[in-house]
């Protein structure tokens, strides 16, 4: 057995026919021999991917050609495996079938040696080549998830940060939300909602408490019980959320804005029209802010109130923390334990790649043509959410990656410290050296380093040059790993950080 | 006798093998394993023992091995009485001489080849 060559499984029940094809295929495939339907699987089930195409006869003792197809469908096995039908049978009624059950092409008898190898060569490239462009697209939307992320840990920052809270709630409630919808949509077909506009809700959903920079931040943060008065100016944080979204000039345009601002609007309503700002009641809430609602009760109560799981779950059933629709209800019940694992393991990279092969299936089955345009779009909204994030804030923002060392910083910020956009080996770059001087950069890094899966923030304060003054700074760091479900190792992945200028005296 | 010669008396399509085939090395490696196929003896026998199914095969698989061969006459032969079978019916038995002598043309032409 040559490892190198492509195998092809051969399946016809005259020896005469499989051995013609073997010698017309020639020396640089390795031929595989089935003599029915039978041994046709079992070979199918033995090799596997491994199996570069299927030559498939139709009519053979045991199981036909067109059972052996009709079983790769149910197993999904046809997904990864070209199949040609071969067969005098002209009756259109057999190529049909074979057509509907995805074989890849058809080749008559009598075999032509240039027509069989013609055929075989085209459908294995053919294959090959759907199977990159399907890389090709799980890789792009990987990277725009993975953008979209640091997009939002930064917003979390600026958002969180100021709220005194943990970082982790708002990709809690987007993962929460996934969750939720994926498993909604099981339990019934209420909702017609397609991947992507799960991808954006759940997305969106990271955006639910924009409306908080708004509110005065002695309110937010103020220890202990607020008054009636004080209460009332909290809860107009759902409507400034709405009004600040639906004044970015695209919000007409952009999805993700709109449905932001849906979220942002109603995540506090109410099922039974108890909620604010405007008592909407049942379905005339949006599903995606009844979810993203019902998302941020939960990790409100175990993550910022540290109540166990369970009792949370069994709080929110019993209607202690709002009314939610009785769908909803249904599916938290049911998707609890998988809730748990996936917010308190945190495997949101976990996630992120599931959602992207969802997305790049359905990519693929929409045909090539729209990818590139789907591609775009995605690209596009991805630099409107950057833009409008950074925006929102006067202060420097960076990205660091490692092997080679490289840090990126926001165009803004590169201006204000008089560094490119993009510095590799940072520690030696005589622009960086100047702005944050060397002993800061290097201590940087090494505290960067020092980063672990338990422990990813790291928060320095010190000197650098913004505008070419000289000012005291706290530079705050987040550092990612990658993690593998039911793996224990823990891959260094990216860094995001900020450096905000501190307006008071430096604390001692 | 040559293969060319062979083609001709068993009225097979010599020109349609060696387009097919495109060398003639290949072709008379093929043409000399026929009579170890096993498909018109099953026929004989799935027919003797009322076994449509297995009689259709038989059948069936002749029919594409003689195509692939371009022995057109047998070929013939054997989709017409492949045809009956499909249905279901059995009744194929005035066909059959036919048939065994088209076949049998190509058996004893092959041991005649150079």
């Amino acid at each position: 057995m040559d490892e190198t060559k492509q195998k092809i499984l051969i399946v016809d029940d005259s020896e005469m026919n499989r051995s013609l094809l073997a010698d017309m295929l020639g020396d640089e495939f390795e031929i595989i021999e089935a003599c029915d339907g039978i041994e046709a699987v079992s070979n199918i089930r033995r090799y596997g991917v491994d199996l570069s195409l299927v030559l498939l006869d139709i009519v053979m003792p045991r199981m036909d050609g067109l059972e052996v197809l009709a079983m790769m469908n149910s197993y999904k096995w046809i997904e990864n495996i070209p199949v040609i039908m071969i067969s005098s049978e002209r009756a259109s009624a057999y190529i049909a079938r074979a057509y509907e059950l995805q074989a890849t092409d058809y080749i008559q008898r009598p075999f032509d040696a240039t027509v069989v190898r013609r055929r075989v060569m085209n459908a294995i490239m053919l294959y090959n080549r759907q199977k990159k462009l399907a890389g090709l697209v799980e890789e792009q939307i990987f990277k725009k998830k993975k953008e979209q992320s640091l997009m939002f840990n930064i917003l979390s920052y600026v958002i969180e940060y100021r709220n005194g809270e943990s970082n982790t709630h708002l990709m809690h409630v987007s993962t929460i939300t996934d969750i939720l919808l994926q498993n909604l949509l099981k339990l019934t077909d209420k909702y017609k909602l397609s991947q992507q506009e799960i991808a954006l809700i759940s997305g969106a959903a990271a955006l639910h408490d924009i409306g908080k920079i708004a509110i005065d931040e002695k309110i937010l943060n103020k220890p202990g019980k607020l008054t009636p008065e004080e209460f009332e100016i909290i809860k107009t944080h759902s409507a400034y959320g709405a009004e600040i979204l639906s004044s970015i000039p695209s919000y007409d345009k952009e999805p993700l804005i709109r449905m932001a601002g849906d979220i942002c609007r109603w995540h506090h309503e109410r099922y039974d029209g108890g909620g604010y700002p405007d008592g909407l009641k049942g379905d005339d809430i949006p599903i995606g802010a009844q979810v993203a609602g019902l998302a941020d009760v939960y990790d409100t109560l175990t993550n910022k109130k540290s109540i166990p799981h369970d009792k949370a779950i069994d709080m929110i059933v019993k209607g202690e923390s709002g009314v939610f629709n009785p769908l909803l209800i249904k599916t938290l019940k049911w998707v609890a334990n998988k809730i748990q694992i996936d917010v308190h393991v945190n495997a949101s990279i976990g996630n992120t790649r599931k959602e992207v092969a969802r997305m790049a299936r359905n990519e693929i089955s929409h045909g090539e043509l729209t990818v590139s345009k789907r591609t775009m779009e995605l690209l596009d909204r991805e630099r409107e959410r950057y833009r409008f994030v950074v925006s929102m804030s006067n202060d420097i923002f960076f990205e660091l990656y490692r092997d080679p060392t490289i840090i990126t910083f926001s165009e803004e910020g590169a201006k204000k410290l008089g560094v490119e956009l993009s510095v590799k080996d940072p520690a030696n770059d005589i622009k960086i050296i100047s702005s944050f001087g060397k002993n800061n950069i290097v201590m940087l890094l090494e505290l960067i380093e020092s980063a672990t899966h338990e422990n990813p923030l790291v928060s320095y304060e010190c000197e650098i040059k913004i505008g070419g003054v000289l000012r005291r700074c706290r530079i705050t760091v987040m550092t990612q790993y990658l993690h593998e479900e039911g793996s224990d190792e823990y891959e260094y992945y990216s860094t995001v950080g900020r450096i905000e200028e501190l307006k008071e005296e430096p604390q001692i | 006798m040559n293969t060319e010669t062979f083609y001709n008396m068993i009225g097979g399509d010599y020109n349609g093998i060696m387009g097919r085939f495109v060398t003639e090395e290949r072709v008379l490696r093929f043409v000399r394993k026929f009579p170890a196929d096993g498909s018109f003896a099953a026929l004989k026998a799935a027919l003797d023992a009322g076994a449509t199914e297995e009689a259709f095969r038989a059948a069936h698989t002749l029919k594409g091995v003689a195509q692939n061969l371009g022995f057109d006459a047998l070929y013939e032969k054997a989709a017409e009485i492949t045809d009956i079978l499909r249905g279901g019916n059995l009744d194929v038995a005035a066909l059959m001489p036919g048939l065994e002598k088209s076949y049998e043309l190509v058996v004893d032409g092959i041991s005649a080849l150079d």
